[in-house]
């Protein structure tokens, strides 16, 4: 999948370009048409097809384009609108076209509800979830005969108008509709919303531990995708003059929103409305040639796996990737520095009144009692107790499988513990979600490296949130505060020549450090960091270690796990070390190296030998 | 009292077919990852197979299993190389996308070949019945059951006794540590993969006797299988049963005590219920992937 840049980093495009000439004639052309040949009523018909599966396709691209959640009962949100409509039409007698906005509200809430069923499940759940809501909701209009007509349908008014007028009404409802629609999607994207949700798309664990609160976004994201498209169910529903269960909430009208919005190009902004003008033709043709109903159905069967196998990314990004290519217009960034600058170190200034480095011995800022996980018969934490104080550089040490990185999970919120509690700054937050630990000043690094591959190393570093508010999600995504201040840190970490970069292309320990620079926009008070020094060359884990004393200087807590002996021993002031999922000794970097029961469980068999490799990972 | 038990034990049995028609869905799920939305596709394809055999040749659909199975198997393990292979590496959501084109262009290739037209396979005994004192049992029904049985005992050995079985529960739990210690991931996927089409081979065989077959019966049966695999916890095989059996007497009451109509109503009522409250479903353990705080 491909995410459109976000238009805030991209350079300003000047107005008058090839580009917008094309739309802009385009645009004319549809205006104009129904009035130009107000006669032709088969290509009007056409056209306002088009309309109805481009406002379907384009809200699609919202839930599974941009928020990676794949919805196959999209068309269940333009049987809510007509529906809606339908029944009102016939107890308020006013005209269709006011009351297609209910419809959209009845989309919208009902959302709420898809929404709501994934804010604790992932992508295959949503599948599902989506495949029964549709069939539901044609049972209950196929079942509830009383209410909703049964599978005779319902009948609506004929439009006052006369013939003369023809379809033009509908027409220009639902092209402004569409229009409305891609506006709404093209508004997303460049919004903190939008950033959310190409976040979830790319990782969802990491979007949640730098701030973002994915229930929301989640629910927020299926609204969106719904509530345009029960606006148009209304309006469809006019159209026709006739509805019934299995016309409005149709699995097929799902394949052709699916096909619709992937043949344009999934994530991109027009791509499901060029979808939308290809794919109805093609239904009409093979509608048309197909005596037999499923020639239709194995055409339209056929050219979904045919895009999924060989046009995966869709037209639109393909073209561009073409066009691009034969520009050279990319720079090639590997001619860069691609080993960070060495410079001196001043940490740019972190949360506004926080204490310059206390040093151990200060009043702890994060207490773990008696954490214990379990996964089947297997305990990876059992029983785990320690504190950590305000300031400290704290290592946390222990043979692999000792429980380590479960802490991390347990104490960063991506996995709930059995039993215990976690305390930050006296606070319990053992029961919190992620993102919320994340407003509370705790951010973490992960094992292997997370950034958003598809996302810029700027977009990377402005993405995490210090806080939710609704007045934030419509705000810019990356606004000039937010850059400035994402410029510096990556400046700090020796990286700012990257920030346009895609963050794929950065090597392991370009990405540790960008990880690193993500982090500090939330302002932490604790940093978790998971192998810092872990698979990255010799020569930047002096530079990783002169990072966090500088941070820590400014009186940031960390704690480390780290596998690199020599360099944890050296920069900690407190250690931690773990055996069989508890801390069985603590103390002073000095006092571990000579703890009995930490040379029995783990420096016995591996300090020697490492000692005498001098540094190599174990 | 004779129409409750009867019910509930009616129910049993057609959960024990559903418990057939939904392992191959929960197997490739538990394996891959994979929502394989054809799955149902397949079994009605394995059902108007079944019936162009038996009305050509009069063989027993029973024993036609041991034609469809192995075809199956063929087209499974086709269908894997030819096309999930391929897109296994992009998002997870684009294998979904593309089952479900196939699923599609697998209903209007049937509709092609054997027209819309509700297909049985009678054999004689398909409205013959066991009578156990006031209870009534279908033969049909109860033939159905114990081949599912039977099909699901094999499945369990397979799983739990042979090498191949070892490497596909360790290729579910852990794809890399699987590989790390020699398994060819892409073998086992194959496999797999065909193996739950394998399943549809015989399930199709049983559902041509018990229920009316035409290409658009796949919803229902996507409705079905689905609800029955959530429930049961999504890629357990042992949730795949209970879920089958709770669902089974679930549909028959609601059938008998309500109406049929809002019998296929209980699945999707499931279905949303499950993933709302219970997300794991019965059986299935939270894996650490799947974990949102």
């Amino acid at each position: 999948m491909t995410a459109e840049p976000a238009p805030a980093v991209a350079a300003r495009r000047p107005l008058l370009t090839w580009r917008n000439a094309l739309f802009a004639l385009a645009g004319a052309a549809l205006i104009a048409f129904p009035l130009l040949r107000p006669g032709d009523q088969y290509h009007q018909t056409v056209l306002i097809l088009i309309f109805v599966l481009g406002v379907m396709a384009t809200g699609w691209n919202v839930i599974a384009g941009f928020t990676g959640y794949v919805s196959l009962g999209q068309s269940a949100f333009l049987g809510l609108g007509a529906y809606t409509v339908g029944l009102l039409v016939h107890k308020v007698h006013v005209s269709p076209f006011l009351l297609a906005p209910l419809g959209g509200v009845v989309a919208a809430v009902m959302a709420v509800l898809l929404g709501s069923t994934i804010m604790r499940n992932r992508g295959h759940a949503y599948v599902i979830i989506t495949i029964a809501f549709l069939f539901l909701m044609q049972a209950i209009g196929l079942n509830a005969s009383g209410f909703t007509g049964g599978s005779d349908g319902i009948t609506l008014p004929l439009p006052p108008w006369g013939l003369g007028v023809g379809n033009a009404p509908f027409y220009y409802a639902l092209l402004a509709l569409m229009l409305l629609s891609t506006l709404m999607t093209w508004w997303i994207r460049r919004t903190k919303f939008g950033m959310g949700l190409v976040a979830i798309r790319e990782d969802e664990d990491k979007a949640a531990a730098i701030g973002v609160r994915t229930s929301v976004y989640k629910v927020l994201a299926t609204v969106a995708s719904g509530v345009l498209i029960g606006v148009a169910g209304g309006i469809y529903a006019y159209f026709l003059s006739f509805i019934d269960p299995r016309g409005m909430f149709d699995i097929l009208v799902s394949v052709q929103i699916v096909l619709a919005a992937l043949l344009g190009g999934l994530g991109t902004i027009w791509g499901p409305v060029l979808g939308a003008f290809l794919v109805v033709p093609m239904n009409e043709v093979t509608n048309g040639v197909a005596a037999a109903q499923g020639v239709h159905l194995f055409v339209f069967g056929l050219v979904l796996v045919a895009v999924v196998m060989f046009l995966p990314r869709g037209l639109i990004p393909t073209v561009r990737g073409w066009v691009e290519a034969r520009r050279k217009s990319t720079v090639a960034f590997e001619r860069r520095q691609s080993v960070p600058r060495v410079v001196e170190l001043s940490a740019p200034r972190m949360r506004a009144g926080a204490d310059p480095a206390p040093g151990p011995g200060g009043r702890p800022l994060l207490e773990v009692d008696g954490l214990v996980k379990r996964f089947g018969g297997l305990t990876a934490v059992d029983g785990c107790s320690f504190s950590v104080a305000e300031g400290s550089l704290t290592g946390l040490i222990g043979p692999n499988g000792s429980g380590k990185t479960t802490v991390f999970n347990l104490v960063s919120g991506m996995m709930r513990p059995n039993q215990g509690s976690v305390r930050l700054g006296g606070e319990a937050i053992e029961k919190l979600q992620p993102w919320d630990r994340a407003y509370r000043g705790l951010g973490r690094t992960f094992q292997s490296t997370r950034l958003f591959p598809k996302l810029t190393v700027m977009e990377n570093v402005v993405a995490p949130l210090k806080r939710f508010e609704w007045a934030l999600l419509p705000a810019d995504a990356v606004s000039g505060r937010e850059a400035r201040r994402a410029m510096e840190l990556l400046d700090f970490v020796g990286l700012a020549d990257f920030g346009p970069q895609p963050a794929w292309q950065l090597s392991f320990g370009q990405k540790k450090l960008v990880e690193l620079a993500q982090l500090l926009m939330l302002e932490p008070r604790l940093i978790l960091l998971d192998e810092p020094a872990g698979g990255i060359n010799p020569g930047l884990i002096e530079r990783i270690s002169d990072t966090i004393r500088a941070l820590n200087k400014q009186g940031l807590t960390f704690v480390i796990v780290e596998h690199n002996m020599p360099m944890v021993l050296e920069l900690c002031d407190a250690m931690l070390v773990m055996a069989n999922g508890r801390v069985i000794a603590e103390g002073s970097p000095d006092a571990i190296q000579s703890d009995r029961k930490v040379l029995d469980a783990y420096l016995g068999e591996d300090w020697n030998a490492e000692a005498a490799a001098e540094g190599a990972r174990p | 009292m004779t129409l409750l038990v009867q019910t509930i034990l009616l129910g049993l049995l057609i959960g024990g077919v559903y418990a057939l028609f939904a392992s191959g869905l929960t197997l490739v799920f538990g394996v891959m990852g994979i929502v394989n939305v054809a799955h149902p596709a397949f079994l009605v394809l394995a059902g108007l197979f079944t019936y162009e055999l038996w009305s050509r040749l009069g063989i027993d659909p029973l024993l036609l299993t041991l034609v469809t199975t192995p075809v199956m198997f063929a087209v499974g393990w086709l269908v894997y190389k030819g096309l999930v292979a391929r897109v296994r590496s992009s998002a997870t959501s684009m294998s979904v996308v593309l089952t479900f084109g196939l699923a599609i262009a697998l209903e209007g290739a049937m509709g092609m070949t054997w027209k819309n037209v509700f297909r049985s396979v009678t054999p004689v005994y398909f409205n013959q019945s066991f009578h156990v004192g006031a209870l009534v049992l279908p033969k049909a029904q109860v033939f159905g059951c114990a081949a599912s049985a039977v099909v699901l005992f094999l499945l369990y050995l397979l799983l739990t006794r042979t090498w191949m079985g070892r490497a596909i529960r360790s290729a579910s739990e852990n794809p890399e540590g699987a590989h790390l210690v020699g398994i060819d991931i892409g073998t086992v996927s194959a496999f797999t993969f065909a193996i739950g089409i394998a399943t549809a081979g015989v399930g199709g065989s049983v559902m041509s006797i018990l229920y009316p077959i035409f290409p658009a019966s796949q919803y229902v049966w996507i409705s079905r299988t689905l609800g029955i695999i959530v429930l049961g916890g999504m890629g357990s095989l042992p949730g795949a049963v209970l879920g089958a059996l709770v669902l089974g007497v679930a549909e028959t009451l609601t059938a008998t005590y309500v109406s049929t109509q809002w019998s296929v109503v209980v699945f999707y009522v499931v279905i949303l219920v499950v993933l709302l409250v219970k997300p794991e479903g019965l059986m299935g353990a939270r894996m650490r992937k799947d974990v949102v705080a």
